[in-house]
């Protein structure tokens, strides 16, 4: 890949072409290093030591609450399918998630939110910055900001790993203005970088040497240039250094057949199977996305297909976190930008409903086994106290040992808040 | 109108059967969505069902209507007995109740639990009433005894779940389609698949998809069983707004090949949810369309890919023909405001579920003003 910028030559010297060592990298111009800090780091040692790690589970689209968590068969609004019994009183979900129900006892559902944006284009940064309020700066994603608020794990590993279908590379525009070091290395249909293998012919004496001379050269590009786009590729190859060591994190020939039959081979069973081996491996923040959950068409049908490939593979992996001895130091957010419109169209689809849905945690600091609010009886409607993102936001670093209260950015001198300060912790999440 | 339609044709000679004179005829209205809707085989009444669980039949002539208890959940099939006075209807569970339709509020002559493990899709019956066909979920065509719901016959071969049954003409053969588009061709006596026909072209798959879209919505014959249409969806663009081209495709029975591919003349991006062929050979069909958009009632001569006729109209899920050949009946899409994405705190107190209309569609010329139905002598 070439790169030419205004301020250039236009010489030989400055159209360096540059190994995509991740697969292909955003080419876009962005913004300062950023000089950020954390007011509390003494915190974040804190809690690095006690190894906190986040599985962010990332259905984009929109999955229908009303054909997952919180059904509502006697409404003209429920649809056709049953709901059916968890493992807790009381408490029932859509036919179609019968894995998740038998494990309702180690998760808290939240069936209150209520957002404001009913767009995917806004509403996906929007949810996962937090919907932070507008200070004039570009609030980093929730994998960048725990990146941030944690720091650096010491095992040397990519301390945010975004498993995904398509493209790979370091998205470095989700560090917002942390600075590109707390961007999401992507993994492209969960493969490993593509230059994960070194060539035989290249000893390591020569891949010393020529890392070595990659970094002069960076470091003699740096001189009087702004350096956003160089620290990204920095840390991209570093990151992919730190990879190269850990080869077996991507070698599936590993990993049980039993435990490929219970997440599914399919896309998302593949990718949570991944992010377990990453969680397992140290990975602090794993970000698992799966795309096409927007059914406004044939909505119920799809569902049928849709929402088996998150349940199976869901329940597999909070089981699985919890053989492991995990459970208690993972926090797991499974959710959507929104959930789907009670009415059905013309085309028996759902369209988006950010006014009442649902989203699930578990893991560390997160009661267990609770329902917290509920919606009206047709299920149009939040019923009693409604929470937003930012209270999301407030619940996850409260259950990670952060206080949103007492700890800011620094950016540049400019104090910001980590969650929104008109918010608060979802009552009744936090155990 | 100030008469109902069926009481001017009662009093008149039949109109000429005319598809490119199609208008509406009459309107029943209802506060829910439904999905299925037919008329009895003595032409009188109408019975539709859909999303509310609830049966609704209305006296064709006197608009008059009643109800039948229905369904747990949504009622996705309904057919009439040809000759007697039962009414099949199925559902979302798996369930097949048996009614006599003629009598209000009356429970379930008698009911099937588990005709199919999950959701049935279909159903049929032979052209003698002997006996019922119904397939869904689980991919299993399955006979019944129209009597007593005693099960005849398992037909498993299916890969796909099962949209849709017909019933052969000649009463020895029936056919059903899959989310996969294939359709199968069944022996009734022997129970066996004679042969598969190739409507692929009704679903797709694409390599960023994670579901699979279409399948075989409907199969009709004509009425010489020479030819057999079925429809759905092709080249859907995604997995989920499911956008893509309404398209029928026609077979010559004898031989299986396809004959041609039919098309809506206007944009819609629905499946062609019913079709039904006309006495004259005309195929009639219908689909679905986005965001409460209209789409057409099309007609095709069976040979040509383009409608000869279009009547515009609201998103319709289910086709059926009187038994006088001269109406047709759908239900129909009814946007009740509250559509589109998130709510409009203004309207939260009229936030309802949308509606329908059971339309009935005239196939003749419209007798307005009174007089142009010649009477009888």
């Amino acid at each position: 890949m070439t790169m030419r910028r205004f301020y250039e030559c236009g010489s030989a010297d400055h159209l360096i072409s540059r190994r995509q060592a991740l697969g292909t990298l955003a080419g876009a111009a962005v913004g300062g290093l950023g000089l950020s800090s954390l007011m509390q780091d003494a915190a974040a040692a804190e809690m690095r030591k006690k190894g906190k790690q986040v599985l962010f589970i990332w259905l984009d689209g929109g999955i229908s609450q009303f054909e997952s968590w919180d059904p509502k068969p006697g409404s003209p609004f429920g649809g056709p399918f049953r709901t059916i019994p968890t493992s807790v009183p009381g408490i029932h979900f859509s036919e179609l998630v019968p894995e998740t129900a038998k494990i309702m006892h180690k998760l808290a559902v939240v069936r209150s939110m209520c957002t404001k944006d009913p767009n995917h284009s806004t509403g996906v940064p929007r949810m996962q910055r937090g919907d932070p309020a507008n200070r004039g700066v570009s609030y980093p994603y929730l994998g960048s900001a725990v990146t941030k608020l944690l720091g650096f794990p010491v095992n040397g590993l990519p301390p945010y790993i975004w498993i995904k279908p398509g493209s790979a590379g370091f998205i470095y525009q989700e560090a917002g203005f942390l600075g590109v070091k707390y961007g999401a290395l992507a993994l492209g249909d969960g493969k490993p970088p593509i230059h994960i293998n070194r060539p035989e012919s290249v000893t390591d004496e020569t891949d010393a040497a020529r890392n070595e001379l990659r970094r002069l050269a960076n470091a003699r590009f740096r001189l009087d240039r702004r350096d956003s786009e160089v620290d990204a590729y920095e840390q991209s190859y570093n990151m992919a250094m730190q990879l190269m060591k850990r080869k077996e994190l991507f070698d599936d020939s590993r990993l049980p057949a039993k435990d490929i039959e219970r997440y599914g081979t399919h896309p998302l069973g593949r990718h949570l199977l991944q992010a377990r081996t990453l969680l397992e491996a140290g990975v602090q923040f794993v970000k698992v996305t799966s795309y096409h959950w927007d059914t406004h068409g044939d909505n119920f049908n799809m569902s049928q297909q849709l929402i088996p490939q998150i349940d199976k593979p869901f329940a597999a992996i909070v089981n699985d976190l919890e053989d492991r001895g995990m459970l208690d130091n993972v926090i797991i957010v499974l959710m959507s930008e929104f959930g789907r419109t009670p009415t059905i169209n013309s085309r028996l689809g759902r369209d988006h409903w950010p006014d009442a849905w649902s989203l699930v945690l578990a893991g560390a600091g997160v009661n267990r086994g609770v329902v917290v609010g509920k919606t009206t009886q047709d299920g149009a409607w939040v019923d009693g106290e409604a929470w937003d993102v930012g209270d999301l936001f407030h619940t996850i670093f409260r259950a990670l040992g952060i206080n949103p209260n007492k700890t800011h950015y620094n950016n540049n001198g400019q104090p910001l808040p980590i969650a929104r300060d008109d918010c608060f912790e979802i009552d009744g999440i936090l155990a | 109108m100030s008469e109902s339609t069926d009481s001017l044709l009662k009093d008149a000679l039949p109109p000429v059967m005319e598809a490119a004179k199609v208008h509406l005829g009459q309107t029943f209205t209802h506060e829910f969505q439904l999905t299925r809707a037919r008329f009895s085989p003595d032409g009188k009444l109408i019975a539709a069902a859909g999303l509310d669980k609830l049966i609704h039949v209305w006296e064709l002539e006197s608009g008059k209507k009643y109800t039948l208890p229905g369904h747990a959940t949504w009622i996705s099939a309904l057919v009439f007995h040809p000759q007697g006075k039962q009414l099949f209807t199925a559902d979302f569970h798996g369930t097949i109740h048996c009614w006599d339709f003629a009598t209000p509020d009356s429970k379930p002559v008698f009911t099937i639990t588990g005709a199919d493990a999950n959701i049935t899709r279909a159903l049929a019956i032979t052209l003698d009433g002997a006996t019922l066909l119904s397939g869904g979920d689980d991919r299993v065509v399955r006979l019944w005894s129209t009597k007593d719901g005693a099960k005849l016959k398992d037909l498993p071969g299916h890969t796909g779940c099962i949209f849709s049954i017909a019933v052969h003409p000649d009463g020895k053969s029936a056919a059903s389609g899959d989310l996969f588009g294939v359709l199968k061709h069944w022996d009734l006596a022997t129970g066996n698949c004679v042969r598969d026909l190739d409507a692929k072209a009704l679903h797709t798959r694409k390599e960023e998809f994670i579901a699979d879209v279409g399948g075989v919505r409907c199969i009709t014959f004509d009425t010489t069983g020479g030819l057999m249409a079925c429809s759905g969806l092709s080249a859907a663009e995604s997995a989920t707004f499911c956008p893509g081209i309404p398209l029928a495709l026609v077979f010559d029975w004898s031989t299986g090949k396809e004959k041609q591919q039919l098309k809506l003349a206007n944009k819609c991006d629905g499946p062609i949810n019913a079709l039904r062929f006309l006495a004259d050979g005309t195929l009639a069909g219908y689909a679905e369309n986005q965001g409460g958009t209209a789409t057409e009632l099309a007609f095709w001569k069976p040979d040509k890919a383009e409608p000869f006729h279009s009547f515009k109209g609201q998103s319709a899920y289910d086709l059926d023909l009187h038994p006088d050949g001269l109406r047709l009946l759908a239900p129909l899409f009814v946007s009740m405001g509250s559509g589109g994405n998130g709510a409009r705190d203004k309207q939260k107190a009229k936030y309802v579920p949308n509606s329908s209309v059971v339309q009935v569609f005239n196939l003749f010329a419209d007798p307005k003003p009174a007089g142009k139905l010649k009477k009888k002598s």
